[in-house]
């Protein structure tokens, strides 16, 4: 609880993350109330007095960020989908740094077989090329929330354990290790009482940068088709406007779900930087 | 020097049981997919007989294992299947697409990487200025914004406000050209590739960027760096000739890992600019349910992204001697 | 001073660093006169400003130093007004420098040979291959084989690469060589050799020398004009001899009995109790005051401003009592706490 304690000390003194923490806040207080501050329902299309479908319409006062083409409301998709962007990236972001954390930890202090066990089946995944087996599996699965954190979170634990497990041979060969080992602490406490507080800073890290990389590859899977068909995701706004071939005219619909992804991987990232100087204090001056 | 190469055969030999995996997870990962992926290609209505035939000429009539040990030996031979969508060899399928995605690729990644250096020196250089501060914003915005975002922006504005550049695609219909090659070399394919290579490098700019800056400002802090300067050399000189060069070690190994990742961006920027690669390919056959296509380009895509690794990885170890040979 | 032979004029210059915490006063009102052919020795204690002092005559400081008034000028000159394109013709050609750490002064992606040649080929109109035959000339000078021109700095021992500086520095036959505590980095085997090769190099050389140190040994092998710096100010200038066999100020006292004696008689060292001061909160009145043994009141107070003696000049309060103080300033419980 202490490290915890630090850990927000250290966020507060530092600009840059709490640029970060503010932007990251921001979106979850817009996503906890996005039924009450959206003005419509996203997927509700909307007419105007004489019955018409508002279709592509610019911003206005009635349409914050416009109307798409099936006429619905830009800006109550954009809110809505933080719910989505949110969930998909704090989720996957913990069930991927938890794995990769855990499997960094027992690689790293067993070593000997069990480590090169593991390593080599890290290398392998390390092969197998991201987007493409998302893809392939999110198609064969079907589309849907479960399956693209399913993917995400399948493949991008390798990135966690190799940098943890670095950290571990590091922690390991400490005097302290050794002193709990003499006094006969068993490997189950050694690991997660004395080695594990060490490295979660740099656990931290990686839960912000997966984060953003995460959502990331939400908006990407969305925008080539394999997004949820029954949630407004920023990527799948874009895939709309992309495969309705509006994007030439209708800025309003493409603008806005690019730049809210910038600002949560963004604020994921900034995130990261200050739990970086936590885990390597040589990097205060940068 | 014997270190390397034995570490090196390592790698590739690991590399071939990496692709080997692959390969198998594709297999059966393909051939659990609900909905027969036989029934889109084979029209209701053909009687059971001309089914049959299809099936057999397909190999799905077999068991799955079965299929699978044949499905090993013919890779080996190279034989990957016949596409459902074309109706050609797979391997032939993906391998007109090859040089597209290489030739994207390699423009990509050498735009990424000079801007990257250069970018970083200069930003390093230029510390405490506004000059900086955009500069860093700009890279951030960079790093964390969707490539195909990027891309459909560029192509409302380059291409169709402003229409300098053609609206995707790689050549204009109706051009031929004599030999293969001779495309490459057109102004018009120049035309066509400026967009995406310019999109998919701003995707891999940014942490070779601000790596490089990092590297310069401990570099410029270096004895050597005010003896240049005591030297009465132009600052220019300084900079690109010690600066940069002492500042570009750390910068090499990130951006071989950078290549790999870049692999994931070279998909949908193939996608968004209708660009007939290797990335386009497969989105367009997993949605075609034609899984020879998938399976192929899943695999050239998979030893690429394995050799860019290796690459990464001897380069790092050769180029820091405290690296020991596991 | 002879004003035709003056190649260097430092006149109350004060250089300042800007930091977080404040204003750093590294040099605060230092003059001083640098003739053709002296070999000026400036010691002091490290913190004490020499360096800063050096490096701003080639305008090489970090960017939140600044000068806070006065001027430096080399041949009628002053070197701060200088612009740009001056400075760098400047540099090197005119005013060289071996810097404090030859350890890390060469690149390390660049053969040896090849820095020489670039420092040549900057400022004069020579073809490589000539600037190479020079480069060779001057390792022969410092006793370097010259087939080593083609190693990279990694593959030089710590005084073959400081001997290989100083050949860089000899390069161009500046007016003007600035020595940064050139041997404080070497073993004392290695810094005896590398003196004698500077003195021999001195012998034949017309230009000349400033040679910063903190040990008054060095000074006394190579000097013929010597400046005691501390805090940033300079307290005692003049001859070598009469500075090392009779010097004036309190603080010039406590040095020389710090090192060895010059004339070998067999001697306990006794040291300066005390630090360096503070020069963020430089203190009131005298800046050596506060570990001065011969502290008045007035030391407190007033700042002493220098004064002519002999051929030099000092900045002490107690001057006329300089023989009562050079007798107490022999023995060792002076410095031990009691004032005098």
């Amino acid at each position: 609880m202490e490290l915890l304690k630090d850990m927000m000390k250290a966020l507060k003194k530092d600009k840059v993350g709490m640029t970060g923490l503010g932007i990251f806040v921001f979106f979850i207080v817009i996503a906890i109330l996005s039924p009450i501050i959206s003005p419509y329902d996203p997927m509700e299309l909307n007419f105007d007095q004489d019955g018409n479908l508002k279709r592509l319409e610019p911003p206005s006062r009635e349409h914050l960020f416009g109307t798409t083409r099936m006429g619905r409301d830009v800006f109550s998709q954009m809110i809505i989908g933080s719910r989505i962007a949110l969930i998909v990236g704090v989720l996957s972001a913990l069930c991927v740094v938890f794995i990769g954390t855990n499997i960094g930890l027992i690689s790293g202090y067993f070593g000997g077989k069990i480590d090169n066990f593991i390593m080599r089946i890290v290398d392998i995944i390390y092969g197998i090329p991201f987007l493409p087996f998302a893809l392939i599996l999110v198609a064969i699965l079907g589309p849907g929330i479960k399956n693209i954190i399913l993917a995400i979170v399948l493949i991008t634990w390798r990135n966690t354990a190799r940098v943890i497990r670095s950290q571990v041979l590091t922690i390991k060969s400490k005097t302290f290790i050794e002193a709990s080992r003499i006094s006969g602490a068993s490997d189950f406490r050694i690991i997660y009482k004395h080695i594990a507080p060490n490295v979660i800073p740099l656990s931290m890290v990686y839960v912000s940068l997966s984060m953003g990389s995460a959502i990331m590859t939400e908006a990407s899977l969305s925008f080539l088709g394999y997004g949820d068909p029954t949630l407004p995701s920023w990527g799948k706004v874009l895939y709309s406007c992309y495969s309705s071939q509006a994007m030439f005219i209708a800025w309003w619909w493409m603008i806005p779900p690019g730049i809210a992804i910038i600002l949560l991987v963004l604020s994921g990232f900034l995130m990261s930087r200050t739990f970086e100087e936590i885990a390597n204090p040589r990097l205060k001056e940068r | 020097m014997q270190g390397i190469l034995k570490y090196v055969i390592r790698r590739l030999l690991q590399m071939l049981l990496t692709l080997f995996v692959l390969i198998t997870i594709l297999f059966f990962m393909f051939r659990v997919i609900p909905g027969d992926p036989v029934s889109m290609y084979i029209e209701a209505g053909l009687g059971q007989e001309a089914q049959q035939v299809l099936l057999k000429q397909y190999g799905l009539d077999k068991p799955l294992f079965q299929q699978y040990i044949i499905y090993i030996k013919a890779v080996f031979k190279g034989d990957f299947g016949i596409s459902f969508q074309y109706g050609k060899p797979a391997i032939q399928v993906i391998g007109e697409r090859f040089w597209n995605t290489l030739i994207l690729m390699i423009t990509s990644l050498s735009i990424a990487f000079l801007l990257g250096i250069v970018g970083g020196a200069i930003l390093a250089w230029k510390r405490g200025t506004v000059l900086e501060s955009v500069g860093i914003i700009g890279a951030l915005i960079l790093r964390c914004a969707p490539v195909f975002w990027t891309g459909m922006i560029f192509l409302s504005i380059f291409a169709f406000k402003f229409k300098i550049f053609p609206l995707g695609g790689m050549n204009t219909p109706g051009t031929y050209f004599d030999f293969q090659y001779q495309k490459f070399l057109s102004l018009d394919f120049l035309k066509h590739l400026t967009l995406p290579a310019l999109t998919a490098s701003l995707y891999s700019v940014a942490t070779p960027l601000l790596v490089m800056r990092t590297s310069m400002l401990e570099v410029i802090k270096e004895d050597f760096i005010e003896l240049a300067r005591a030297k009465g050399l132009k600052e220019w000189k300084i900079l690109f000739k010690h600066a940069m060069r002492n500042a570009l070690l750390p910068v090499i190994t990130v951006f071989a890992v950078q290549a790999g990742l870049a692999i994931g961006g070279i998909v949908l920027v193939e996608t968004v600019f209708r660009w007939p690669g290797m990335g386009r390919e497969i989105v367009l056959a997993v949605a075609a349910r034609d899984y020879p296509v998938a399976q192929t380009a899943f695999f050239l895509i998979g030893t690429m992204t394995v050799l860019f690794n290796i690459i990464a990885d001897v380069l790092y170890a050769y180029l820091d001697p405290r690296v020991t040979w596991q | 001073m002879d004003n035709h032979n003056t190649v260097l004029e430092i006149k109350n210059l004060k250089i300042y660093y800007n930091i977080s915490e404040g204003c750093v006063k590294a040099v605060d009102n230092v003059s001083l006169q640098l003739c053709r052919g002296d070999v000026l020795g400036l010691v002091g204690e490290s913190g004490c400003g020499k360096t800063t002092l050096i490096k701003s005559l080639l305008k090489i400081l970090p960017s939140n130093a600044y000068i806070n008034g006065g001027t430096a000028n080399y041949k009628g000159e002053d070197i701060f007004k200088m612009d740009n394109s001056r400075i760098q013709k400047l540099r090197w050609n005119e005013i060289s420098i071996i810097s404090q750490s030859a350890m890390n002064a060469l690149d390390p992606v660049y053969r040896v040979g090849d820095q020489i040649v670039e420092a040549i080929t900057e400022h004069e109109k020579v073809k490589k291959e000539k600037a190479y035959k020079r480069a060779e000339k001057l390792f022969d000078l410092v006793g370097v084989d010259r087939k080593r021109l083609k190693d990279y700095p990694h593959q030089y021992s710590g005084g073959m690469k400081q001997r290989a500086v100083i050949a860089m520095a000899l390069a161009l036959n500046p007016e003007i060589i600035l020595a940064d505590e050139p041997t404080t980095a070497l073993d004392v085997v290695v810094q005896a050799q590398i003196l004698q090769r500077i003195n021999k190099l001195l012998e034949n050389y017309h230009g000349s020398m400033i040679m910063v140190t903190h040990d008054i040994s060095v000074i006394a092998q190579t000097c013929n004009k010597v400046a005691v710096m501390y805090g940033g100010k300079i307290l005692e200038f003049g001859d070598k001899r009469r500075i090392v066999t009779s010097p004036y100020h309190p603080y010039t006292l406590g040095l020389k009995n710090a090192f060895p004696s010059i004339t070998g008689e067999k001697k306990s060292l006794i040291s300066i109790p005390g630090n360096p001061p503070d020069l963020l909160v430089p203190p009131h009145g005298c800046i050596f005051a506060p570990r001065c043994p011969f502290v008045k009141e007035i030391c407190k107070n007033k700042s002493p401003l220098p004064e002519k003696v002999e051929e030099g000049y000092v900045s002490c309060h107690r001057l006329e009592e300089v023989d009562k103080l050079r007798y107490y300033a022999e023995q060792e419980k002076t410095w031990l706490g009691t004032s005098i």
